[in-house]
């Protein structure tokens, strides 16, 4: 478990749930530096100014905002500290929804809730309980690090989570990616289906290491030691032709059976 | 972005990694107080105090103070390079399956030429059979384990965290105590009289509605600022600038 990250209170008519915020994940991976190759000295990255191409201080900064290319309204930094949300302690939760209806492209970042003992632990156990009960969760809103955040409290086991989402103007419509209509026969997709259906196997996430960090990680003590390593060219597929698809599927079939 | 092949079986499709998702918040520009010119984030050499192109940019792995193992785009290619231009699904999914916390980041896959029909074919089937293909690969020096399913006719890529990232509850879940069924009864009074269908819309940034108001005001009494051209720029028109932020403001209210 880790350190809690910030402290506030479900609330939702009259209910009111302490709780205090973990972290659900954590990643841990290789880090890179980035050097100038010709003497591996380590570069830092610093705000350049376009026109005179200079590295420019913090002091000779300013903020602006883009009206048109190349014209700013300049915007003062206490100006725009006005505009961060008033710190609340409240999740309030606004509505409730049927589970798994919310579109993975929305779901962002889990946060464990553990009750905030401090106070009492009183409707923590109601609260998983009624969640479970009726498979819903619920759609609340709060502010945490000057920033409000749009979530999904959901009970899982006999905890709960808070699930951060996404602003619906910050997910890409499917529609301005303009894919184009293209007819597939009945056959294709009769085959398609039963060769999924073939392949198809419980999600097991622990079956997946991360096998690549540990030969990266390989690779260094390699050349660490100052060994001459070997390069692979990547493997390239050959894509599956219009026609020869419906082949393709067919042979993908006979395999998986 | 990445482009590559996205493979099933016996099947092959070229497709290209797009955005899913993009800031949503009001960005600002940093500029140069002095001139007004926007500022770039540049690597910068601290020795010659020069900018480095990135070309001349190289990784590196920390083994003590000051000195790397510098690592080449080839040979980061090289550690797994089965998997570096191919998305290989290795099996299928049911997505209900898979618990959100999981999730990480999602892009599209849009086909590239020639890819128009399998990649067409996959996404149906996808949508059929409301399953998602499960594939590693690796961008630069991150190795991925991806859900591939289907959105609305797109292919969408969702990363996923290892499960050895994802932490354990422990110590989260209070004592097993009482549970006042009661309570729970009136609980789910109230969540029965606040269902509702899930419509991300309704919530707008708080802040941003701000950030717009505060931008508005200004405009009407603070003239804007120029920054010097860096190439030749045609000359435009005067501009009328309340409409031109009025029609930012439009665009951003319509996108919601």
């Amino acid at each position: 478990m880790s350190g809690t990250i910030w402290k506030g209170y479900i609330h939702f008519k009259d209910t009111a749930v302490p709780v205090k915020l973990h972290a659900a994940v954590k990643e841990e991976r290789i880090q890179f530096h980035l050097l100038h190759r010709r003497d591996h000295v380590r570069l830092h990255q610093q705000m350049i100014c376009a026109y005179e191409k200079i590295p420019v201080p913090p002091e000779a900064q300013a903020k602006g905002f883009e009206v048109e290319e190349g014209k700013y309204i300049i915007v003062d930094p206490e100006e725009l500290e006005q505009t961060t949300p008033e710190s609340s302690r409240m999740i309030a939760v606004h509505e409730f929804v049927k589970t798994k209806q919310i579109d993975p492209i929305f779901l962002d970042r889990v946060y464990y809730l553990e009750p905030d003992t401090d106070l009492h632990t009183e409707g923590y156990n109601e609260l998983v309980g009624a969640l479970q009960e009726l498979a819903v969760e619920g759609i609340c809103t709060w502010t945490m690090r000057k920033r409000s955040y749009i979530g999904a409290l959901q009970a899982s086991g006999r905890i709960l989570r808070l699930n951060t989402l996404r602003y619906a103007d910050e997910v890409i419509s499917v529609k301005s990616l303009e894919l184009q209509e293209i007819p597939v026969s009945e056959r294709e997709l009769k085959i398609g289906c039963d060769l999924i259906n073939q392949l198809t196997a419980p999600f097991q996430p622990q079956k997946f290491e991360n096998e690549h960090q540990k030969r990266l990680q390989k690779l260094i003590d390699k050349k660490a030691r100052g060994e001459k390593v070997v390069l692979l060219r990547p493997r390239l597929l050959q894509p599956t032709a219009s026609d020869k698809l419906l082949q393709a599927l067919e042979a993908s079939l006979k395999k998986a059976a | 972005m990445w482009s590559g092949t996205i493979s099933f079986s016996l099947v092959a499709i070229p497709v290209q990694l797009v955005k899913a998702v993009k800031p949503g918040r009001i960005s600002f520009r940093t500029l140069h107080s002095k001139d007004y010119s926007p500022l770039a984030r540049r690597m910068f050499c601290p020795k010659q105090e020069k900018i480095v192109p990135p070309d001349e940019i190289v990784r590196g792995y920390e083994i003590g103070p000051d000195r790397y193992i510098p690592i080449t785009d080839e040979e980061l290619e090289s550690v797994s390079p089965e998997r570096s231009r191919t998305i290989e699904i290795v099996e299928f999914i049911d997505m209900k399956e898979v618990d959100p916390i999981y999730y990480d980041h999602p892009y599209y896959l849009v086909p590239l030429k020639g890819g128009e029909k399998a990649y067409r074919l996959l996404a149906e089937v996808l949508r059929r059979t409301n399953r998602a293909g499960l594939a590693r690969f690796v961008l630069a020096e991150r190795e991925y384990l991806v859900a591939v399913k289907s959105t609305e006719g797109a292919l969408t890529l969702i990363t996923l965290h290892y499960s050895e990232e994802v932490l354990t509850a422990d110590g989260i879940a209070p004592k097993e105590g009482k549970v006042a069924a009661k309570e729970i009864k009136r609980m789910e009074k109230s969540i029965k009289s606040m269902m509702a269908g899930f419509d991300p819309g309704k919530y707008a940034d708080e802040r941003r509605e701000k950030v717009m108001n505060l931008l508005k005001h200004k405009m009407k009494e603070q003239a804007l600022v120029e920054a010097p051209a860096v190439e030749e720029e045609e000359g435009e028109g005067p501009p009328d600038l309340v409409a031109a932020l009025e029609k930012i403001m439009h665009d951003v209210k319509k996108s919601r």
